[in-house]
């Protein structure tokens, strides 16, 4: 009897003593709280992270839709977006779209760079440390550089901090009311957080989804060129290709197949990848003859590289650099010679900005076919880097900018479309380029 | 004592019978019950006037010796209502009399709360009983389903979600992940699957409605608890056997049910859709989708030469003739078959007991899906000391799942829906092909025709196609249960449960999934020649997993009664872990006969044939580990004073490792208090008439939380990054510092009553609930980076409402009674407070796969609520509703921000809120029939119609297109908008959410009859070693014979799109007992 009692006791004091550490086990096997630096870096390389957004290049003159492709659209929101609708180019509720695939990257930066904060870095993990915290800060920045470019109207010098420009989410907390900054805050943040985080970043990631140090060169100069800052821009072009430089042959690849370019190939600094949706999918999306014209040189690879012909006769595009049907828009080596070219001619350094179209154009032709551009005039270096980089950067998510700010300098770029006999217009300069936001948001938003 | 008493009579008859005294008479009888026709042991037989009286054996028999002028004779057992009789003196053959279960047992009723059995009349809690009559009553190899019919404010939503939801007094939360109840299952929550408990096995369930039951058994509880107890042995029983077996035989589901669009009329949109170019994008896409026949004509015809074209055209007219719910009847679905056999076995000495139990239940559905089960279950109890009591309780059940045919809804486009004229067997009794993945003209034009067929057969994949899911489970429960002083008990039980799970999804190397997937995969080389990347063979996935549950519990109870004053009183603590370990495996080229499979490279993409996307193959390998702590301490008590006054009270404190990290927080308490008053006796009522009457009133706290919100942020790792070969991760949950338990308070009043000869009793409850910091979805900004809605205390919410149980006897004479039984439920809940950011109108409107829980102060937790209707528009027939006060089609505003909720029509609730069964049991002699109708009113639903964007590119299309506008003045007798194209995804909403498509959902069903056929007395009669037979036979699914809605839609058996109503069943069953 005496012992039953005993044992009772010592059966409650057990209970009592392990309870605690009973009821801290974690729930779940996978599910962790974030603890290690480890666990940082799987947010970071998430693959949802690299998610760039498709409205730009939806709204833009690379393609165009015949009446049945766009009445065929199941989704009314795909063809509000093609026609420039000021409101409905969301689907209502919709949790996946370019928006929150933004801001949700934006809240996972902003969560690795609160939470490593309270990580101790030590001489062995700090090029750990640094690497990541590096990482989420370009990432926040792309993301805010991808939706200004798509949400906010281009930036000028003189009107920066009068026009509007994008929320800008510091912090992971998601109760804070979003800030809608102007557009000189937006810039003056996304530069700010790509410089900071240049001397955190190895010169290249182990993967080319992660931000590296020539990413960040990279951005910065993609940053400044949309602000018509060309002596940045020209500057961090420079300092990306002094990292990354090398060159595709377009010679070596395979002119039959579908997807001629491979996906992270050498001219890739990092890796963004929009889907084309129903809009601009594969058989719907047709390429205007007008671009084609610019390809008329048989000698021209990229006549046979980036075009293919459909059952129907009509010409559908297949040059995209992942492999897949898919817009690569992260920074690459084209992108940065056609960028520094550009701003060095602008900038009156005109022979070498023609040697660094020269230089791209050779790998682009036949071999031995090429011959060197020899121009000295500068308005006509400038043209012919324009139709470079127009011809070159098609589908890769830089033509929605470069309409807006070329119009800035005065380009006169008005865009048309025609459906049913009627005709849709954009003109150049129009306040409608900053395209409208989710309408469920607008009661967030009311400006 | 009883043995003393049986020895001496037997004494007595034996000198009765030797010295027979003059005058005297010798009776010979055989008591009997009526419900199952098994002879009584135990009862008492007495004189009407006198004091002598002898007890049935265990054989039923007794014999009486009558003193002279004496010929009424009384019979009376405790459990059956007592019988008078008048002997005739001059009849000497053997009487037999029978006895009537006692209805509405109100006072002997032992209900079990998991914890303790009390008698029901000493809980002041609402707990509705339900014993194995009743139970087995119904037939069907599960037990929730049994229960809907029975236990009064008990319901399955099948208004909300197609997952059959079960509510226990309605809701008390916003999350649905948080409103059913918990199982217990011998006294400890069961982790397992509720359909691994055969229903034979079951003794006795209670179910646990007010606040009490959550004080009880803490947040789990939050929404009622179903106690199951299963058969145990009896001490002092001689051996019985039980052998119980049924046949079930299922009709077909009934397909002209579903409102599927004619075939001819199918074919008209098609060959519109076709001059407007409709399908050139699917034709010219690089995903190469699948086209409908009709429409690979119609291309066909484009270039064919005239006398083609009459073939061609002769062939469309023949599709228009077909339907392909013909060929779901014929090629699909059968009759069902369900058989059942239960063998049970018991028998107990002075100081063991036991019983076991074998069951075995193989099912064919209308599919060919087959569901076999087999239970074996031990129970043991030994006293070796009067002090001491052991019991073991073992049970093994083996489940084994297959797959069969597709359905209707499973066949088609995303295997779902199908062109109208589809066939599935040609007339030499050939499975046809249709095309579901691909156009087949396209594939076969690849690669000289090298590719694998590429085609589906609906009549015959399901035979090369291998779905099994086994389960095996066991259980075992320890107890030991120790007198330590009068009074005052030692209760240890633990238990023990691991069940297995394994599941296999083998799709040959000639199903279409597994060809599907290679020549997805497959390249095209230069010469035509065909790489397969994944090579040829079945694709099999495997999963396993490993559910264990431990529970230990330490309790001791106190039981004294002195003078007038009665205590009861528990105290106790309680550990419990469960764990999961489970996973999922691939293998892909898999070949059966060697055991061998392809070695696949995840990492690398593949440009993909019917698409321009390069694609990685499926990784199907994962590992996942849950393991859920919980320590819970609890009393419970219960004084009674003069038989009459009974305070209870209970509390309870709960711990897990799900509620977050702090310990502080982990603690939640929850408490009830409850008063029970005897009105009956009390000098002042005393009343022949109403010989029980107690008034009962419970008031108690509880909290619930949901155990995937955890108060800080975590992250889930979800796999391998292909291109860093590093680990990924997403944050599954966000902190926020605001997190807090639900609180819901109840207040439950309560009358019982019995009238004299239990003619009319029942129980009468009233309820009111109020929860505060409710869980709900909050709308947030997503710019925030998490999504457009969160999960936190937003919201209050109320509810009100009575649930009333009466049983009755309409009738009785000598062989012929009539009982009524009357399960009435009324339950009203709205939410309180919400603090709702976005009022836009379509918020609240839901789709036809959810109706949105609405949250509007006021309004029941799932509202139905529509767009005002405006009519068709006289010009073109299109939808049209209004902005602000004027008519307007303009859709995106009108399902946008133009309408907001208070634009919005109100209907009414989702959910009943008045509900529950009527049951009729006839009884003559041996032979009783009993039938249960099932109601349902004060709710509304919201009707399907055509949605002409699904039309066109779904091959989805409902029967309401013939009705719709097709010229100027139709708008007069139809509101079914006219065929337009291009269709606006808004239009097509507007209309489906519009005033005009929703209906009463009001109905009554005929849920069961069952006639029974007792042989029992019969048989005993003649000394055969048969002690009870029993036949019955029994209907269910009848359907209902009432609808408020005048469209011949169950709105039980709606939600969803083109669902069936469940087809009537057909029982023939045997019960012997031995």
């Amino acid at each position: 009897m005496k012992k039953l009692k005993l044992n009772i006791i010592g059966l409650c004091l057990l209970l009592y003593t392990s309870c605690e550490k009973y009821l801290e086990e974690p729930s779940d096997r996978s599910f962790a709280v974030i603890s290690k630096l480890n666990d940082l870096q799987a947010l970071l390389d998430h693959n949802s992270m690299a998610i760039a957004p498709k409205a730009g290049e939806a709204s833009a003159d690379n393609y165009y839709l015949t009446d049945t492709d766009w009445e065929s659209l199941s989704i009314e929101q795909d063809q509000q977006t093609y026609i420039w609708a000021s409101e409905n180019v969301f689907q209502a509720g919709e949790s996946t779209n370019d928006w929150s695939n933004l801001y949700r990257a934006v809240f996972v930066a902003n969560t690795v760079l609160e939470e490593i904060e309270s990580m101790e870095k030590t001489d062995r993990n700090a090029s750990q440390w640094n690497d990541i915290k590096g990482q989420a800060l370009v990432l926040r920045a792309v993301s805010f550089l991808d939706a200004a470019q798509i949400w906010s109207v281009v930036y000028d010098p003189l009107t920066a901090d009068r026009e509007i420009g994008i929320p800008l989410r510091v912090k992971s907390d998601f109760n804070i009311p979003s800030y809608r900054a102007d557009l000189k805050e937006t810039y003056n943040q996304i530069n700010h957080d790509l410089l900071s985080a240049i001397p955190l970043l190895p010169p290249e990631g182990i993967a080319k989804t992660r931000a590296s140090k020539g990413a960040a060169y990279g951005l910065l100069a993609r940053s400044y060129l949309w602000m018509g800052d060309y002596a940045n821009a020209e500057r961090y072009a420079d300092s990306c290709l002094q990292i990354n430089s090398e060159l595709m042959d377009y010679n070596d690849m395979n002119q039959t197949v579908n997807n001629p370019f491979p996906s992270r190939n050498i001219e890739v600094v990092m890796e963004r990848r929009a889907s084309l949706g129903m809009l601009m999918a594969v058989g719907r999306a047709k390429i205007p003859q007008e671009i084609l014209d610019l390809f008329d040189d048989s000698d021209d690879l990229r006549r046979t590289l980036f075009f293919r012909e459909m059952a129907d006769e009509s010409i559908a595009f297949k040059g995209f650099y992942s492999s897949s049907a898919l817009i690569m828009s992260g920074v690459a080596v084209d992108e940065m010679l056609l960028t520094r070219a550009e701003c060095a001619i602008r900038q009156d350094e005109i022979e070498q900005g023609i040697d660094d179209l020269n230089r791209l154009l050779e790998k682009r032709w036949k071999t031995d076919r090429y011959i060197p551009i020899v121009v000295t005039d500068k308005q006509e270096a400038l043209d012919k880097v324009l139709l470079e980089r127009r011809k070159q950067l098609l589908f890769r998510g830089h033509r929605w900018m470069d309409i807006k700010r070329l119009n800035r300098e005065g380009a006169g770029i008005d865009l048309k479309r025609r459906l049913k006999g009627k005709e849709y217009r954009l003109t150049a300069n129009s306040s409608r380029f900053a395209l409208p936001l989710p309408d469920d948001l607008l009661q967030y938003y009311p400006d | 004592m009883k043995r003393l008493l049986q020895r001496y009579l037997h004494i007595f008859q034996l000198f009765a019978v030797i010295i027979p005294a003059s005058g005297q008479q010798d009776v010979k009888g055989l008591v009997y019950g009526k419900g199952d026709g098994r002879p009584i042991a135990g009862a008492t037989v007495s004189l009407r006037y006198g004091d002598q009286q002898v007890i049935t054996g265990q054989d039923g028999l007794f014999t009486f010796v009558l003193p002279v002028n004496q010929k009424e004779i009384l019979i009376s057992h405790i459990a059956y209502d007592q019988k008078l009789l008048s002997v005739s003196t001059t009849d000497t053959s053997l009487l037999r009399i029978g006895l009537h279960e006692k209805t509405a047992l109100i006072e002997e009723i032992q209900v079990s709360t998991g914890y303790q059995t009390l008698p029901r009349e000493r809980a002041t809690g609402s707990y509705s009983h339900v014993d194995e009559n009743t139970f087995n009553r119904q037939v069907g190899s599960d037990v929730i389903s049994r229960l809907e019919t029975t236990v009064s404010g008990f319901a399955v939503d099948r208004s909300t979600s197609a997952g059959n939801r079960i509510q226990i007094r309605g809701i008390n939360t916003l999350s649905p992940s948080m409103m059913g109840p918990l199982v217990v299952v011998d006294n400890f929550p069961y982790d397992g699957d509720i359909d691994n408990i055969n229903p034979n096995d079951v003794e006795s369930i209670t179910v646990l409605k007010d606040a009490p039951a959550a004080s009880i058994w803490g947040a789990r509880a939050a929404n009622g608890v179903i106690v199951i107890t299963t058969k145990k042995g009896r001490f002092n029983r001689p051996l019985t056997l039980d052998f119980h077996s049924n046949v079930r035989i299922g009709n077909k589901p009934d397909l002209s049910y579903i409102q599927q669009i004619s075939s001819d009329d199918f074919i008209d949109v098609e060959q519109f859709l076709f001059e407007q170019n409709y399908f050139n994008s699917q034709i010219n896409s690089s995903n190469r989708p699948a086209l409908s026949p009709v429409v690979e004509l119609l291309i066909k015809r484009q270039t064919a030469a005239p006398e083609e074209i009459q073939t061609i055209d002769g062939q469309i007219e023949r599709y228009r003739t077909q339907d392909v719910r013909n060929e779901f009847r014929q090629h699909m679905y059968r009759h069902s078959l369900d058989r059942q056999h239960a063998l049970q076995l018991g028998g107990g000495s002075e100081t063991m007991n036991w019983r076991a139990t074998l069951g075995a239940d193989n099912n064919i559905s209308t599919l060919e899906q087959r569901a076999d089960r087999y239970n074996i279950r031990l129970s043991n109890s030994y006293k070796p000391f009067s002090t001491l009591t052991l019991n073991s309780n073992i049970a093994y059940t083996y489940r084994k799942n297959q797959n069969g045919k597709k359905g209707y809804g499973e066949v088609g486009k995303n295997n779902q829906y199908i062109y109208p004229y589809a066939r599935f067997v040609d007339d030499d009794g050939r499975a046809l092909s249709i095309d579901r993945d691909v156009r087949s003209v396209w594939a076969e034009s690849l690669a000289g025709g090298n590719l694998l067929d590429w085609k589906y057969y609906p009549a015959e994949d399901d035979r090369h196609v291998l779905n099994r899911r086994s389960l095996d489970d066991i259980v075992l429960n320890l107890g030991v249960n120790y007198r330590l002083l009068k009074g005052l008990e030692l209760d240890f039980k633990y238990l023990f449960e691991r069940q297995l799970e394994n599941g296999e999804n083998r799709y040959g190397e000639q199903s279409a999934m597994a060809r599907n997937i290679v020549n997805r995969f497959s390249q095209i080389e230069q010469d035509q020649s065909v790489k397969r990347i994944i090579p040829e063979g079945a694709i099999l996935y495997l999963s396993d997993g490993r559910q264990q549950a431990n529970n230990l519990r330490l309790q001791a109870n106190f039981e004294r009664s002195w003078h007038r004053h009665e205590l009861y009183a528990l105290l106790g603590g309680e550990l419990r872990r469960t764990t999961y370990r489970g996973g999922t495996h691939g293998l892909y080229g898999f070949n059966d006969k060697t055991l061998t499979f392809a070695n696949i490279d995840y990492t690398r993409e593949y440009p993909v044939l019917n698409g321009s996307v390069t694609q990685q193959i499926t990784n199907y390998d994962g590992r996942s580990e849950t393991r859920n702590n919980f320590v819970s301490y609890f009393a419970n008590m219960s004084y009674t004073y003069a038989g009459r006054y009974t305070l209870s009270g209970s509390v309870r404190r709960d711990a897990s490792n799900l509620f977050g990290l702090q310990t502080n927080d982990q603690w939640n308490p929850f408490w009830s208090a409850g008063l029970g008053w005897k009105l009956s006796e009390e000098a002042f009522f005393k009343n022949d008439d109403v010989p029980y009457l107690n008034l009962r009133a419970t008031y108690g706290a509880s909290g619930n939380i949901n155990p995937s919100m955890v108060a800080v942020t975590t992250i889930a790792y979800i796999g391998t990054n292909s291109y860093t070969m590093g680990p990924i991760a997403n944050i599954n949950n966000y902190y926020d510092s605001e997190l807090r338990w639900e609180q819901t308070r109840m207040f439950n009043l309560a009358l019982d009553f019995r009238t004299k000869n239990s003619r009319l009793s029942g129980t009468v409850d009233f309820f009111f609930k109020k929860g505060r910091d409710i869980f709900g979805p909050a709308l947030l900004d997503y710019t925030g980076g998490i999504g457009t809605t969160k999960t936190k205390n937003v919201a209050g919410t109320a509810g009100k409402g009575a649930d009333v149980d009466l049983k009755g006897i309409a009738a009785r004479s000598r062989n012929f009674e009539w009982s009524v039984n009357l399960n009435l439920a009324m339950v009203r809940d709205r939410v309180a407070s919400y603090n709702l950011s976005n009022k836009r109108g379509s918020n609240f409107i839901g789709t036809t796969s959810s109706v949105n829980i609405s949250g509007v102060e006021g309004r029941p937790v799932y509202s139905v609520y529509s767009y005002k209707w405006a009519g068709l528009d006289p010009q073109t027939g299109d939808p049209r509703g209004y902005i602000d006060g004027k008519v307007s089609n303009n859709y995106a505003q009108l399902t946008g921000v133009a309408t907001q909720l208070e634009d919005l029509i109100y209907h009414g609730p989702a959910n009943p809120t008045l509900y529950g069964a009527l049951g009729n049991m006839l009884t003559y002699k041996g032979l009783s029939l009993d039938f249960r109708f099932v109601y349902k009113f004060g709710h509304y639903f919201r009707r399907q119609s055509i949605n002409y964007q699904q039309l066109f590119s779904n091959w989805m299309g409902h029967s309401d297109f013939s009705r719709r506008w097709q010229s100027p003045g139709d708008e007069e007798w139809t509101d079914v908008p006219a065929l337009v194209y291009p269709t606006a995804a808004n239009k097509n909403a507007f209309y489906a959410g519009s005033e005009v498509l929703v209906e009463k959902a009001d109905h009554i069903r005929i849920q069961y009859i069952n006639l029974n056929y007792n042989l029992g007395s019969i048989l005993s009669n003649k000394g055969t070693v048969i002690k009870s037979l029993a036949l019955y036979v029994n209907a269910h699914n009848l359907g209902t014979i009432w609808t408020a809605n005048k469209k011949g839609i169950d709105p039980d058996h709606y939600f969803g799109l083109f669902r069936t109503v469940p087809p009537p069943i057909y029982t023939l069953g045997l019960r012997v007992g031995l």
